[in-house]
């Protein structure tokens, strides 16, 4: 997939998960969201900073946009696109990342990319409800919604990853 | 070169993430009073570590400057307490030479006990002070803990005194400030035990009580502490006999001071 054919479908998974933000509200415990996954997703040639700055604005736009606090999704995105690199690294291995090639299902591996989606999206998840909560919510709240909003996300990030890192882009 | 640059994009990239995490936070701060409330908490507690962490640091070194004005400080310390110690050591000579000093109706002198007896029924004891001293006879020994004492006999530089520890003597005692009055004597065989004598039988009074000096003997200043009462009897059916555990502790008698009623020899004439 090319670098324009890929921030087109980006720019729809902005909307789509502007569309869940607003209007599927599973349940109190449960935040659904695709935003790790699609900024995990974003191109290696893409360098740090740039994608530190794109994970800012789609958070931000969420944030206008959906029902929500602003900054929120933005605070929670950023450091998934701070450390995006150093997962990969960490994840598939250092050939990845000097070849310059995308990941996807096909070419890494069904677990390694479940693993990769479940750190980008444990990492979002954990600093989204801390700072929701504020330091108000008891521990037990804020463990469960952690851990439904992870299992529930990493079902949802596999339906979108094959739309974000297909395998023709190999 | 190729590792140097690595180096300083990794740098910006760090810088920017802070900047942008920042710029979240100012958002959220905005936006949201909970979060308001959250970032400010959070801030504080960052900006107190970070202004400890420097005090700590500005601290250390300024320790020099802090070492070199405790010095100084010492030094001036020295010299003040070398003073106050010539000023003590002279108010001690002038003490020891001029000891008299005159209080509420009697004089005070201060002395040490050369000789002391125990063991005895009639117990005596030599302080090193006499006549020439202002020492007179019949002047009362006390100490902070009680009576010790009467001058018996006064030579120009020593005075001869029974011990409070001699069956011979007694003292007028009152329990507290308005009790009853009766006659304090050694008990004859303790080292810290008296008899209060002729205390009336309707006279209530509980065990551990304080007993003081009553004033009425012409020998001893009134309201001196000697001891707690203890268990009592009855004698002859008429009064009670109480027992006192002194205060003093006669093996441990080395100072004592010699109060000298200036209006006995007055009141002693109105009596004969």
């Amino acid at each position: 997939m090319k670098k324009t054919g890929f921030f087109a479908v980006y720019l729809i998974l902005v909307v789509a998960q502007l569309l869940l933000s607003n209007y599927f509200h599973l349940s109190r415990y449960i935040m659904l969201s695709i935003l790790p996954v699609m900024v995990l997703c974003i191109p290696l040639k893409v360098d740090t900073i740039p994608a530190m700055i794109i994970a800012f604005a789609t958070g931000l736009t969420v944030d206008l946009f959906a029902d929500g606090v602003i900054g929120l999704n933005a605070l929670a995105l950023v450091p998934v696109a701070f450390g995006r690199k150093e997962m990969i690294r960490l994840i598939f291995g250092e050939d990845l990342l000097s070849r310059g090639e995308d990941f996807s299902v096909r070419r890494s591996g069904l677990g390694q990319v479940i693993m990769a989606i479940a750190i980008a999206q444990a990492l979002f998840l954990f600093i989204y409800i801390w700072a929701d909560g504020a330091g108000t919510r008891p521990f037990w709240f804020n463990f469960t919604r952690f851990l439904l909003s992870e299992i529930v996300g990493v079902l949802v990030s596999l339906l979108v990853i094959d739309t974000l890192a297909p395998d023709s882009r190999k | 070169m190729r590792r140097e640059s690595s180096l300083i994009q990794r740098i910006v990239a760090l810088a920017i993430f802070i900047l942008l995490e920042i710029a979240s936070l100012y958002m959220l701060r905005r936006n949201a009073p909970l979060q308001r409330m959250w970032v400010a908490r959070a801030a504080h507690g960052i900006m107190g570590s970070i202004g400890g962490g420097t005090q700590r640091i500005g601290d250390y070194f300024s320790l020099k400057k802090l070492n070199q004005q405790l010095a100084e400080e010492n030094a001036e310390l020295r010299i003040q307490n070398a003073m106050l110690q010539e000023i003590a050591h002279q108010y001690k000579v002038d003490t020891m030479r001029y000891g008299i000093q005159k209080v509420r109706g009697f004089t005070y002198v201060p002395c040490e006990i050369r000789r002391i007896s125990r063991g005895k029924q009639h117990n005596y004891m030599i302080l090193d002070k006499g006549r020439e001293d202002g020492i007179l006879e019949n002047s009362g020994i006390i100490t902070p803990d009680g009576v010790v004492g009467i001058v018996e006999a006064v030579s120009a530089h020593y005075c001869y005194a029974l011990s409070l520890q001699n069956t011979d003597i007694s003292v007028s005692a009152r329990f507290g400030e308005e009790g009853a009055t009766g006659l304090l004597s050694w008990d004859g065989y303790s080292s810290n035990g008296a008899l209060l004598r002729e205390i009336p039988l309707q006279f209530k009074y509980e065990k551990g009580d304080t007993v003081y000096t009553s004033g009425h003997s012409l020998v001893f200043p009134p309201d001196i502490p000697l001891g707690v009462a203890g268990d009592s009897r009855v004698i002859n059916g008429a009064v009670n006999e109480i027992k006192v555990k002194l205060f003093q502790d006669f093996t441990a008698l080395r100072y004592v001071t010699v109060a000298y009623n200036n209006a006995q020899k007055e009141m002693g004439g109105l009596i004969k």
